[in-house]
């Protein structure tokens, strides 16, 4: 049913639809309309979960982790420096192969401090072993999190994920939403059936230690799992676009690259201006595409390829840096097209909070068809 | 006594009521026989 | 009390012979028996029980982080409530875990009232990684963090008293106890998975590795801790105290001297006025708790 409504409604209704057992989260800006939201559903009985209010991050994780491990679906939510207080509890949880679903509201990092959105967040952890997806709007944020716990209980995979949507831009914007019923929801998604558990009935231990002879061992399965997400999602995206109309098979989305000469590459929030962008440029005769990366972790680097083995030039559009290096996801595109000669231009762009606009995108295409990229676009260098 | 202090687990009551370690299991710190209020257990250092 | 519940804690695991901590690890599955989730957190207990592919525990068990084992359990208990499960929850966590790095989880845990109970197996000092100081660490005990040397005692601070921050936060049971009376160790721990809400226990586990005395000595030590007044055994209910254990005091030396860790106050001379601090300390215990047992031979307690 279409509504007009916040992000952060949208996904607390999502995740309540879901139903987890067990939610264990810390409030941050801009997450705090999800966490509240699902609060109030609680006190209201609306929802049937054990809330717990931690204090920390890093507890709201910690916690998340013993209840999945005891067989309940849970739910967390953060950002920015509540992530990265969570940093060590990531690399257990996926290491422990416990399918928590995570929703993050990207923020930029301290120092300095800030508020207000880029993607460092989610990107400075995209080696710890969750899936990440990107939501271009609040409808895919929405949907994503019924997909994220499919694709993350699927048994050939059992990791966790991160549904990752820009703060405030998303978080705290209005939009239409059409929003699944309870019973849609059900449909979609099972109950929880957990391979392992804690349970007296069958004993077992998690989280030993691994010597020198098995951790190689243990560390190549964990990849393994992530990329036989791939199909994992492949197949769960595809059902929802059975089911519902909205087809998420895809890692990756088009839009008007069939002919075109310079792809833009995005993720996010981002993606909706640029394909406004591409539109007028479009009408303006120039043939310029965008290729969305909705699945970061796996990396569709095949799918990339295949996307883009026509353009002449690609322009990577990085809402992080990895400072002293480029952006994360220019990186990887590049590796994803080692071999082939087109130029991958790479612009860091919308730190912290930075707007982008149209003419920004437009501004942007002109300088990578002139060959000039790997830089910091929109730079005020009076305040340097 | 012992058989309750051994950090090991690895003594076991044997049917005439002796205590006895399990060998492939003791550590040989000698708990046991500090402990013992009637000294039944003595410690042997291993020669090779 | 379960039935042949040492079963429950498995032969062969790697802790050092006369290990304080695994003689506690026996007498938790004693007093809890099969039907318990342990949640541990990293430290010797965690390392010398399960190196992958064995694990030494007969009933599930977790291992997640160094500081997080409140936390993790907090996380166990609403999901055992959520699907109407019973069994019951015991964190466990050496000192280091507990009374430092822990410290976050545990007050959260414990300020939100999860019925659960934390044991914390007390050898003073973070043994895992190589005997360095933590919160526990006794006034003036030489630890490779806070060594004796030329211009230093050892450790400069007293125990933290967690015991009784715990009982700060409204926990309705807490305790402490030692190894040397293993029964009383039992006794209390069942008490405490038994009463609603989160209960601690904190147990003095002698460290011969770590304090430098032979492993055979390890309960002989453990009862020289609180005939000197330096480790107290008593209950808390609802923050006030009701039993405590009392004794014919000792003087602290008989307890030092045995420690390579206390050398340093008796080699190359004696250290009188270290020695007396650490007297003052076992006689404020003494005072505080009431653990002074008068003989009618006798009508002062023994204090040098």
């Amino acid at each position: 049913m279409l509504e007009i409504t916040e992000g952060s409604h949208a996904v607390a209704k999502a995740v309540k639809m879901s139903r987890p057992q067990v939610i264990a989260a810390y409030p941050i800006t801009p997450q705090t309309h999800i966490v509240e939201t699902l609060a109030d559903m609680v006190a209201d009985c609306e929802l049937d979960a054990e809330y717990i209010t931690v204090e920390s991050e890093f507890s709201a994780l910690s916690a998340c982790l013993g209840a999945s491990a005891a067989g309940s679906r849970t739910y967390s939510a953060t950002t920015s420096q509540g992530l990265a207080l969570m940093f060590e509890v990531c690399f257990n949880v996926s290491g422990m192969r416990l399918p928590i679903i995570m929703t993050i509201a990207n923020r930029a990092l301290g120092a300095p401090l800030s508020i207000w959105n880029d993607q460092q967040d989610s990107i400075s952890l995209r080696d710890c072993g969750w899936l990440q997806f990107y939501a271009e709007d609040n409808q895919e944020a929405t949907d994503l999190h019924y997909i994220a716990y499919k694709v993350a209980e699927n048994p050939d995979v059992l990791l966790p994920a991160f549904v990752c949507f820009d703060g405030f831009i998303l978080s705290h914007t209005y939009e239409p939403v059409d929003m699944l019923s309870q019973g849609d929801v059900d449909r979609y998604l099972p109950p929880y059936k957990p391979v392992q558990r804690l349970d007296a009935a069958d004993p077992i231990s998690f989280g030993m230690y691994a010597t020198p002879e098995y951790y190689l061992e243990f560390r190549y399965e964990h990849d393994q799992a992530m990329k036989r997400a791939k199909n994992a999602i492949h197949k769960a995206g595809k059902e929802f676009g059975e089911m519902f109309g909205r087809d998420y098979s895809a890692l990756v989305e088009g839009y008007r690259l069939e002919d075109a000469d310079t792809a833009i590459i995005a993720m996010g929030s981002i993606c909706g201006t640029v394909k406004d962008a591409v539109d007028e440029m479009r009408t303006a005769g120039k043939k310029v595409g965008l290729l969305k990366i909705r699945c970061f972790r796996p990396f569709p680097a095949e799918e990339i390829r295949d996307a883009l083995s026509q353009v002449k030039r690609i322009a990577v559009l990085d809402k992080n840096i990895s400072v002293g290096a480029k952006g994360a996801v220019a990186i990887e595109v590049k590796d994803a097209l080692y071999g082939k000669t087109i130029p991958v231009l790479g612009y860091i762009l919308g730190l912290g909070g930075r707007d982008v606009r149209i003419s920004d995108v437009k501004k942007i295409v002109s300088l990578a068809e002139d060959g000039k990229g790997d830089q910091f676009y929109g730079l005020r260098t009076e305040v340097l | 006594m012992c058989k309750t202090i051994c950090p090991e687990g690895c003594i076991e009551e044997s049917e005439e009521e002796f205590f006895i370690p399990d060998e492939t299991y003791c550590k040989g710190c000698g708990m046991c026989a500090e402990e013992c209020p009637s000294e039944a257990i003595t410690m042997e250092k291993e020669e090779k | 009390m379960a039935e042949a519940s040492c079963e429950l804690f498995d032969c062969g695991h790697r802790a050092c012979g006369g290990c304080g901590a695994a003689l506690v690890s026996r007498l938790i599955l004693k007093a809890t028996g099969k039907d318990t989730i342990i949640v541990s957190a990293t430290g010797c207990m965690e390392v010398f029980t399960t190196p992958y592919p064995e694990t030494a525990w007969k009933v599930p068990w977790i291992h997640s982080l160094f500081e997080n084992n409140s936390a993790v359990a907090s996380g166990i208990c609403a999901s055992l409530k959520k699907q109407g499960r019973t069994e019951k929850v015991v964190a466990i966590g050496g000192d280091g875990s507990t009374f430092d790095i822990g410290m976050l989880c545990l007050s959260g845990a414990f300020e939100r009232g999860h019925d659960f109970t934390y044991i914390c197996y007390d050898n003073e000092a973070y043994m895992n990684t190589g005997i360095q100081r933590s919160g526990a660490t006794p006034y003036d005990a030489s630890t490779t963090t806070s060594p004796a040397g030329k211009c230093s005692k050892g450790n400069s601070r007293p125990k933290k008293d967690l015991p009784q921050i715990l009982a700060a936060h409204g926990a309705p049971y807490v305790a402490t106890a030692s190894i040397a009376y293993p029964s009383d160790v039992v006794k209390k721990i069942e008490k405490a998975i038994n009463t609603p809400g989160p209960c601690y226990v904190q147990i003095h586990a002698p460290c011969c590795t770590g304090w430098g005395f032979e492993g055979e000595k390890t309960l002989a030590i453990g009862k020289l801790a609180i005939e000197t007044g330096l480790w107290v055994n008593f209950e808390m209910e609802d923050g006030v105290v009701t039993r405590v254990k009392k004794v014919v005091r000792k003087p602290v030396e008989t307890y030092l001297k045995e420690q390579k860790r206390f050398r340093h106050l008796f080699k190359p001379k004696v250290n009188a006025e270290e020695i007396a601090k650490i007297q003052a300390i076992a006689d404020k215990n003494a005072v505080k708790y009431g653990t002074d047992l008068k003989l009618k031979s006798k009508p002062d307690p023994v204090i040098p």
